[in-house]
């Protein structure tokens, strides 16, 4: 077995293993867009007109597997260093892009089966939403959304040395910027100085792209602005997660 | 006292019966050295102890052999390599233990193990081999969150030795050990080397460094204070015998007309004599008192180890007096 895929495999196992990951991982947003939903179910956001549902099921999709892609990585970035399993893993001659692949692989595989869910609830009749024909371009924007979100987790991940600072962290950058980014309400209902200042917010691209791409709020431009977003903060933190990382919490 | 640097005379010929030659190894943190020049030379099939108190450099000595860190100034050459920086080429052919919470979460042992021997390429039997090695056959389903402290120990121990290695670094694996636990990883390790592995160990529990080393070097303030066989520590250190015979049976004044006898002293309801001729002393002894209850203890790698860190602690360092005292 080679090292890739027996990291892939613990990986795995030690996800579905997980309740309290997996809770917060698949159920947790659902209650959102459930609840949501159910409030709002039938109503239209007045400024434009579209069914309240076509915003609700974007927002909480992005938020969602944004929020899961941070989390995962700067738990287990956080979690191996304070082990020294990341000092094992130095002492064997793997190399870091088979530790990094199966990292990633495993966090698209967590982003889709996310979005496969949380769309197929929000397509069920007491929602509603109707997709777009360009929904399958909501694919790779995913898989640049994970990215980006990949690099700030192992940011966090990196300056965080227990669990409650990696949750700390990451829930007040995640947490506002899902409500200014547009998840859990329609940005039209924001000033317009907040509609603007949000270009600052990676959440914001993401959210942006996966409403254009699955309900058709948007064009093939708002997609192709939203990933190139994606892309420039990926490299952003990226850069930074180089200056950042460290084998071991002692010097 | 038995000079470091005075042991090795085979220095040149350091090939193929030599597993590790480090050379005037120095490291320093802030103003501190950590390391102060040490040399040695572990042999091939050596079970070879690093003691010293807490602080002594034992850890930072063995992180430059594994190759973790890089020394300030001297040689480290690992089975014919360098360790630093990063040699992929030598890793598999050490094994490091880490800390026993070094697994992979939420899995059992076995899967852990298989994770491990799968990062150093090794096959899949391998993490059976090494679950029987360190005797945790029993446990291998059970996940490593639910494994006693001995257990974890041994799992990382395992990691250590999943992929076979010729040479195995173990830092302290007894530390937080009960005594039974500890003297079954003993029989662990008495396995290893049985099974020709060449084996560096660092303690600060003396006894161990007695039952399982072939030789020891002491380290004090990051420099070598004595280095040999337990055997040849102990009796070259020149620590006496101590005679106890229950109180009441010879006076103190008494045991010090003995000849040989340096020191008498009530301690314990035993009077305690001191002695470097104990044969003789024993015989006056049983003159005088008879042997009934008489103990003797003889002098032990613990003595000799006291007297050097005692002696040398801080001697090094500038005031720098605060090494813990650890037996
Ligand atoms: N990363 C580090 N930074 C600064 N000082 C260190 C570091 N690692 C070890 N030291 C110091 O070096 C000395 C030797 O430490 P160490 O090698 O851990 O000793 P031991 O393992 O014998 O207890 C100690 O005084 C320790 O405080
Ligand atoms: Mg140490």
């Amino acid at each position: 077995m080679s090292a890739y895929a027996a990291l892939t495999g613990a990986g795995f196992r030690a996800q579905v293993r997980d309740k309290a990951t997996l809770f917060f991982t698949f159920a947790f947003p659902l209650i959102f867009l459930v609840v949501f939903g159910l409030i709002f179910s039938g109503q239209d956001v007045k400024a434009s007109g579209r069914p309240y549902i076509s915003y609700i099921a974007p927002g909480v999709m992005s938020w969602g597997v944004a929020n899961a892609a941070v989390f995962s990585v700067a738990f287990t970035l956080m979690q191996w260093r304070r082990d020294d399993l990341l000092r094992l893993i130095r002492m064997t001659p793997t190399r870091l892009p088979a530790v990094l692949g199966s990292r990633y692989v495993l966090a698209l595989g967590v982003g889709v089966v996310q979005a496969v869910l949380f769309v197929g609830i929000a397509l069920l009749p007491p929602f509603g939403l109707e997709l777009k024909s360009s929904w399958p371009l909501a694919l790779p924007v995913l898989v640049f959304g994970i990215t980006a979100f990949l690099t700030i987790g192992v940011v966090i991940g990196s300056l965080a040395d227990t669990p409650e600072a990696v949750a700390a962290i990451a829930n007040c950058l995640m947490v506002p910027m899902a409500f200014l980014s547009g998840s859990f309400m329609p940005m039209d209902m924001l000033p317009d100085w907040l509609q603007t200042g949000s270009r600052i917010l990676p959440l914001r691209y993401l959210n942006d792209a996966v409403s254009a791409a699955l309900s058709g709020r948007g064009d093939m431009g708002d997609i192709v602005l939203g990933c190139g977003g994606l892309v420039v903060f990926t490299v952003i933190f990226g850069a930074v997660s180089l200056k950042t990382f460290r084998w071991s919490n002692r010097a | 006292m038995t000079d470091a640097t005075a042991v090795p005379a085979e220095r040149h010929e350091a090939t193929e019966q030599t597993t590790i030659v480090i050379e005037e190894i120095r490291k320093r943190y802030g103003d501190r050295d950590a390391v102060a020049g040490v040399s040695l030379q572990v042999r091939r099939g050596e079970f070879f102890g690093l003691l010293g108190p807490n602080g002594a450099g034992k850890t930072t000595l063995v992180e430059i052999m594994e190759g973790l860190r890089e020394a300030d100034s001297g040689k480290v050459t690992v089975l014919g390599q360098q360790p630093w920086p990063r040699n992929v080429a030598l890793l598999p052919r050490m094994g490091v233990q880490t800390q026993s919470s070094a697994f992979f979460v939420r899995q059992t042992a076995r899967e852990h193990l298989t994770t491990v021997a799968a990062l150093f390429g090794a096959g899949h039997d391998a993490a059976d081999s090494a679950l029987a090695d360190v005797g945790l056959t029993g446990q291998r389903d059970v996940m490593v969150e639910n494994l006693s402290g001995g257990q974890r120990q041994r799992l990382a121990i395992a990691s250590a030795l999943v992929h076979g290695p010729e040479l195995i670094f173990l830092d302290e694996p007894t530390a937080a050990l009960d005594p039974q636990a500890r003297r079954d990883l003993w029989e662990v390790l008495r396995g290893l080397k049985r099974q020709g592995r060449t084996i560096v160990y660092t303690t600060h529990h003396l006894d161990e460094a007695e039952a399982l080393c072939d030789r020891v070097a002491i380290l004090v303030d990051g420099r070598i204070a004595a280095l040999d066989s337990p055997h040849n520590l102990v009796s070259s250190a020149g620590v006496p015998t101590r005679l106890m015979i229950p109180e009441g049976r010879l006076s103190p004044e008494d045991a010090l007309a003995i000849e040989g006898v340096d020191s008498a002293e009530l301690q314990g309801g035993s009077l305690v004599l001191e002695t470097r001729v104990s044969g003789q002393v024993l015989t006056a002894v049983d003159k005088l008192a008879g042997l009934n209850d008489v103990q003797t203890r003889t002098a032990t790698l613990e003595d000799v180890y006291l007297e050097l860190t005692g002696s040398l602690a801080g001697t090094g360092q500038d005031g720098d007096n605060d090494t813990e005292q650890q037996a």
